[in-house]
Formats: structure tokens, sequence, C-alpha cells
């Protein structure tokens, strides 16, 4: 990077830093501090849930899905706008309503204090690791890219935004995501302009030399449980777990409750109803094009730089070796795309098919020989050799002109910063809202609860920031992650399934959790096949279908019982 | 469940209409995905 480039990442980080501490202005009490007064409005609301959902991993990684597995990916959000519509005229209105700071303190309105207290630890548990991995992922990138020491890229992304969360509170949170995502929207229309300008053919061509090796291939309509992405397991594996993300997990429920009125809270939600499934298409045709550019350009043979500096130190004649044999193959795989799109110029059918066939046999002879590099890495570091999320980073530090490769690196790190705000607020609020204020201290004064809620932010934000350092020294510890927290999304969406049938009791719900957790593990452990999207709809079938039967029993063993009254929660 | 305060014919009616103008944006960027595959993917 230059020197320019370097200082819009710094003048990023200085701005968003002062920017989020002058939020904390006006902000004296608990409401202010974690729900603004519930005076945001729907577009600042709407824009901050999105930007929260976009993680650094989304810049970076789902760009490099595109390049190197192409759009199928999108079919991952085709359940987000059902399931936001159906949040806007369910859920939402009932926890705005609710006046609760918590999604979990409805639960004990609603059925008893154990419900809420599992469903609130859950979140704990599950958000207080994924917040390490959310920055361990893209630290790890930095870390390879720029040669950092991986405190330092830890550092880089984490302290200032612990800082902003813990002064500014959920006012800095909401502003500063409305900036953050207005910069990563500009940076990816920027990239593409800017692919565009530099690929030596039309779009047209493009996207017809990227077909013809599967990148525009969208759909996948089997019905593969073993698939994840599909259709289907798009739209109803997809819509539950957008259902179980929006209506139940604190860290997205916070964004809404902050809004003016419940009308404003369902717009904001509408706002990613529209937009995500478009900007997620515009997030992998990215990747789609930067993938046709390295077809002209030839690409690295490892992107990751610090596996590709290990080999070389380990074996620096076996990889100038494959170097050649890669140097040789790209060149024949060019020839033979600049041969694709010649004969569809010429309008010659027979010849387009013959040119394509020769095209998707040179990039398969490249992918081949690539392959082999990867598992030199492989065997050289003794890591996943899996390098899809150096694609994008690569590119725009080597093809990208000056000041624009600063703003990919400032959105990206704004990306990040987004969705780690999010996450440590609403890990704040719930460790002050359901545990410490609900069991610990009833009666404290708000300016104590305040006190102990920045202190909160604060601990959540060492503790990221420590889990991060070491999730990124224990790769596999990620995915190990990320599947802990699916073995129960979809139990606590069931339980707010359950909370809105009438005859559901407390012993149902509870159980029903339990169960639903179990259900998943069983088919985790015993069928590890099954594809992550269906958990959740296992989840949240088996916790009502528990819940009801065991209210049902009790029901028919005692008399009906009046909801618990609402808590001091 | 409707929304505090309001009637569920409203809140019923109020759920069909946004449903309605959420499925048509999504069935327009679904059809130009589905163009986009129809045409470039041999």
């Amino acid at each position: 990077m230059r020197a320019l480039d370097w200082v819009i990442v710094v003048v990023y980080l200085v701005y968003v830093l002062v920017d989020g501490v002058r939020r904390a202005k006006g902000t004296r009490e608990l409401e202010g501090y974690f729900l603004a007064n519930r005076s945001l409005p729907w577009w600042a609301v709407g824009l901050s849930v999105m930007a929260t959902q976009l993680s650094a991993i989304t810049l970076i990684g789902t760009t490099g899905q595109g390049a190197t597995d192409g759009m199928r990916f999108v079919q991952f959000y085709f359940g987000l706008p059902v399931a936001m519509v159906i949040l806007g005229v369910t859920l939402v209105p009932f926890l705005h309503g609710a006046k609760v700071f918590t999604a979990y303190e409805f639960l004990e309105r609603r059925f008893d204090a154990k419900t809420r207290s599992l469903t609130s630890l859950l979140f704990l548990l599950a958000r207080g690791l994924s917040c390490g991995t959310i920055i361990a992922a893209p630290a790890v990138v930095f870390s390879a890219i720029f040669g950092l020491d991986l405190v330092w890229s830890v550092a880089l992304m984490g302290v200032p935004t612990v800082l902003y969360t813990m002064i500014g509170g959920v006012q800095a949170v909401t502003w500063v995501d409305v900036k953050q995502m207005v910069l990563i929207v500009v940076a990816l229309i920027a990239v593409v302009v800017v692919l565009l300008v530099q690929l030596p053919v039309s779009p047209d061509d493009a996207l017809a030399v990227a077909g013809a090796a599967g990148r525009a291939r969208v759909f996948d309509f089997s019905f593969d449980v073993n698939e994840t992405y599909t259709f289907w397991s798009g739209v109803i594996g997809g819509t539950f777990l957008m259902l179980s993300y929006f209506g139940t997990d604190q860290s997205q429920v916070q964004r809404y409750l902050a809004a003016k009125s419940v009308d404003e809270a369902r717009s904001s939600l509408l706002m990613s109803a529209y937009w995500k499934i478009p900007l997620q298409a515009l997030v992998l045709l990215v990747g789609v094009l930067v993938f046709v550019f390295y077809l002209f350009q030839a690409p690295p043979i490892l992107f990751n730089p610090a596996h590709e500096r290990a080999v070389r130190q380990a074996a620096p004649g076996a990889l100038n070796a494959l170097e050649g044999r890669y140097g040789s193959a790209l060149a024949q795989r060019q020839a033979a795309a600049e041969a694709a799109i010649q004969a569809r110029d010429n309008g010659d059918a027979q010849a387009v098919t013959v040119a394509m066939d020769a095209f998707r046999a040179r990039a398969a002879d490249a992918e081949a020989v690539r392959g082999e590099a990867l598992a030199m890495a492989e065997a050289v570091t003794g890591e996943s050799s899996r390098d899809v999320n150096y694609v994008m980073p690569t590119f725009v530090l080597h093809h990208l002109p000056v000041g624009l490769v600063g703003i990919f690196i400032a959105a990206v790190l704004a990306a990040a910063m987004s969705s780690i705000a999010a996450e440590l607020n609403s890990l704040a609020t719930v460790t002050v809202i359901d545990y410490y204020r609900r069991w610990v201290r009833p009666q404290g004064s708000d300016a104590h609860y305040l006190l102990v809620s920045k202190a909160a932010t604060g601990f959540w934000g060492l503790f990221a920031c420590v889990v991060a350092t070491f999730a990124a020294t224990l790769g596999s510890l990620i995915e190990v992650v990320n599947r802990f927290g699916s073995f129960f999304y979809g139990s606590i969406l069931g339980v707010f399934l359950l909370a809105m049938i009438r005859r559901a009791r407390p012993v149902g719900a509870f159980f029903g959790l339990i169960a639903g957790m179990a259900a998943v593990a069983a088919v985790n452990f015993g069928a590890p096949a099954v594809s992550f999207l269906w958990h959740n709809v296992i989840g949240a079938v088996t916790v009502v279908g528990v819940g009801v039967g065991l209210s049902a029993l009790r029901a028919s063993a005692s008399p009906p019982a009046p909801p618990s009254s609402p808590s001091a929660g | 469940m409707t929304a505090p305060h309001s009637s569920p014919d409203a809140a019923s009616a109020r759920f069909r209409r946004t449903l309605l103008r959420v499925m048509a944006v999504q069935l327009a960027t679904l059809l130009l995905l589905w163009l986009l595959q129809a045409h470039y993917t041999p």
C-alpha cells in the first residue's frame, strides 16, 4: 500500500473514533445508552441492521467465493425477505410495544425466569465467541498481506471499536454504522467500475466466459440436504435462519428496538428485505469479475502470501517448477478465453460451443496445477490452504489505483467494526439487563447501571480480542464456533414461536428448548452431512412440537395458570 | 399475533400489502438473476 492509502485508512479510523465518542453527549441514562431513548429514524436503523450483518468476511470472503464458486451463494439469502415481512407483523410490534431492552426479557413475561436466563446465556456464549471470530477472520488476512503481527491486526479493528462502543453506546454504534454502510457501498461500486474499465473485454463477453466456467450459475433446484446452497435450503432453511437471526438475536433486535416507533422499526427491517439480495448479488458479481480479470492477468499460484513464503522457503525448487507449469497453463487458458470471445463475436454458434469447451478444459488444467500448489502449502504449513479469503485482497493491493486501495481497506475495516460494535453493545445489554439487573442488583440507580454497562462493553471487547488472537492460531476453532451457534439458533426461534401459541406453558418452553438443541446435536453428529441451514428448521420444529406436547400434558394434569407477571428486568 | 393498539384486520391488510411489495421486488431480482444464468450459462 502507498502512503496515500495508509493516510485514508488512518483518517477513517480517527474519524470513526471521534464521531462515535461525540455521540456519548446526552447519554446519561440506561435507555439512552442501550436504546437511544427509542428515538432513531427508520433509515438509520435500517442501514445499521445491514451494516451489522455485513462483516469483513462478506467483503473479502464472499467476493472470493464469487471468484472461485460463482453466484450460487446468493441463494443463502432467498429466505430473508419473507422472514423480514413475517417479523415485521409478528415479533417486532410485540417486542417494541413491550418496551423491553432485550428479546429474552420478553420470554420471562410470557414464560418464566429460567427460560429467559437459558436463552440469554446461550446468546452470550455464542455471540461472545463469534465476536472473537468476526475479528479473527479479517485479522488473519490483514496479518498475512501486510506482514503485521496478528496482535496488531486484532488491535487495529478491536481497539477503536471497543472505545467508541463503550463510550457512545447504541447512538455511536448506529450513526457510525450509517457512515460505514455508505463507505462499503461506495467502495464496492468503485471496484465494479474499475474492474469494468480494466477488463480487456466487454462486460457481455466477460459474463460469457464467466458463465462458461460456471460462475454465472445462480439457481440449484436439487433437493439435496447435504448441499449447503440450494434454492430450497435458501428459501426454507434460510427463512428459519433469518427469522432466528433478526427475530431473536439481540445484536439485531436491539437495532430496531431503538427505532422511534413500531412502524419505523418495521420499515428498518424492510430495508434489508428490499436490498439484501441485490447487494449480495453485487458482492458476488465483484468476485465473478475478478475471476474474469485474472483470466487476462496472471494471478499468483497461491493467494495467501504467508503460505507462499512458507512453501518457497521449504521447497523452492518444487514451487518454481509448479509456477512454470502454472504459467503455461494460464497462457493456454487465456488463449482459449480469447478464442471463445472471438467465436462469440463471429456469431458462429457451433464454433462458440467448441471454443467454450476448450476454454473449460484449459481452465480445469490450470486449476489442477494450482491444486498441487495448495496441497503443497497444506503439507508445509499444516494449515488449511483454502485461500478464498485472499483473492480479493490480492486483487485490491496489486491492481486497484492508489487511493482506492485505501478506500477498500477502510471499507473492510468498516464492515468488521460495524459487526463487532453491534455485538459488543448487545452482549453488554444482555449482561446488564438479563443478569446483573435481574439477579445481582435489581434496585440500582441508572447512573450505576450505566457505569456497569460501559464496564461490560469493555469486558466483552477485551474478551473478543483475546478470543480472536487464539481463534486465529487455531483455524478450526472458527468452524467450531460457527457450528456451536447453529446448535441452538433454531431452538431459540422455536421458543419465540411457542410464545405466540396461547396454550404453551413455561415447562413446554424450557424443556422444548433443551429438546430442540439435543435434536440438532443428534443430527449434527449422527448425520454430519446435513447442511447447517436445515439445523434451524429441525431445532425450531422440535421445540414447538415438544413444547406443545408438554404444555398439553401439563394442562391435562392441572388447571390453566395465568402467564408470569412482568419482571423488574 | 398482531401489533398492540391495532386491529387484526388492519394488521392483516398491512401485512398483505407489504408482502406483495417485497415479493414483487424479490421476483424482479430473481428474474434478473435467472436471466443472467440462462443467458450466460451454457
